[in-house]
């Protein structure tokens, strides 16, 4: 039986913000370490949305981004995706390259990006899975600069075979003032979803 | 301009526009009957509804979303033997899929191909595959479509 995502009480949707918390907490140190530089993360907000809406809630399906996908196994079948819009790419690139003018779509640069995407991706699901005690592993990262819609609906596409509803963590941070931000999403599935509230039960009451 | 979501359809006469955002391995078909300059445009996600687990949105699919098109364009007066199509999408956003068969834009693109065939709706012009996402805009003043992408920037189709 597939859990019936409708009946997510508040008690859930707190626990898994919070989880979600730790997790771009922990993440956001790692890229903080990496660049030098303060991170801020947003409360994480969490929505499910009919499979059909979700490039659209990602930030408007047409949008330009630099998108950095990691495919989930293990006990929880999902994706994570970190969308860059373009300026912070290039944030991030001057600030680990001290260049001025970084291309984005320079091989070197693009693979920069990617391994930024992987750790956050990675250091947010071992604290996710750590806390909760179940084996997640993320993929290596597959990188493009493209439209929000196209980076999105091959991941949509698999998810929809199996199921209509997406569960969707939304994370926002922010670098150096607020000049760059980004989002990483956490998408899974209703089944995983099953899972991951068990043990939420489990651990808190 | 009126915006079609992801597995969404719509129809509409001259001058009106339609359009669909952010195409991946989705296609983007659009219908075209030059003379009432009625046009129809379709985002569909998967090549079939057969053996599909959720059936309620057959715009989600090729072979019951192309039908279920030229039937509500011929509802508000198109003639099918003057439909004529032209398609955009279908890329392979990324290399994960190493195996054929999981290439879910090319099987869209087949699926399209044959569904168009089997409804004798000929395909004037595509622009498919590959590896970047497009925007589309169908013109019903003139039956132009225009394919746009982050990298080959405007295709007039």
């Amino acid at each position: 039986m597939v859990y019936d995502v409708s009946k997510l009480t508040d008690f859930h949707y707190s626990a898994l913000k919070e989880i979600s918390n730790i997790g771009i907490g922990n993440a956001a140190t790692s890229l903080a370490t990496m660049l030098g530089s303060e991170v801020k993360v947003m409360t994480p907000d969490l929505k499910v949305a009919r499979i059909e809406e979700v490039a659209e809630f990602s930030g408007g399906a047409d949008k330009l981004v630099s998108g950095v996908l990691m495919k989930l196994s293990g006990c929880v079948k999902g994706y994570m995706v970190m969308l860059l819009p373009p300026e912070s790419a290039k944030l991030i690139c001057n600030t680990i390259t001290k260049e001025q003018d970084s291309d984005i779509k320079n091989p070197m640069n693009e693979s920069l990006i990617s391994e930024v995407g992987h750790i956050l991706g990675s250091t947010y699901m071992t604290a996710f899975s750590d806390f909760l005690k179940i084996d997640v592993f993320a993929s290596a990262p597959f990188h493009t600069y493209d439209m929000i819609g196209a980076i999105m609906d091959n991941i949509l596409i698999q998810m929809s075979q199996e199921v209509e509803h997406a569960i969707i963590l939304d994370t926002l941070f922010t670098l150096k003032g607020n000049d760059m931000h980004g989002k990483l999403l956490t998408l899974f599935d209703p089944i995983s979803l099953e899972l991951i509230l068990e043990q939420v039960n489990a651990l808190f009451r | 301009m009126i915006v079609i979501g992801m597995a969404d359809y719509a129809v509409t006469r001259s001058p009106e526009k339609l359009t669909t955002l952010g195409l991946g391995s989705c296609v983007g078909i659009a219908l075209y009957d030059p003379v009432t300059k009625i046009g129809g445009l379709i985002h569909i996600m998967l090549p079939t509804i057969e053996n599909a687990r959720f059936t309620d949105n057959c715009a989600k699919f090729a072979d019951s979303g192309i039908p279920y098109l030229i039937e509500q364009m011929i509802g508000i007066g198109a003639v099918r033997r003057r439909l004529v199509a032209k398609i955009a999408g279908g890329a392979k956003m990324f290399s994960f899929n190493s195996d054929a068969s999981m290439n879910i834009g090319e099987r869209n693109i087949q699926a399209t191909k044959v569904v168009l065939s089997e409804m004798k709706v000929p395909i004037i012009s595509e622009d498919v595959g590959k590896n970047y996402g497009r925007t589309v805009v169908l013109d019903t003043d003139t039956g132009v479509y225009y394919v746009k992408s982050a990298i080959k920037g405007e295709n007039v189709i």
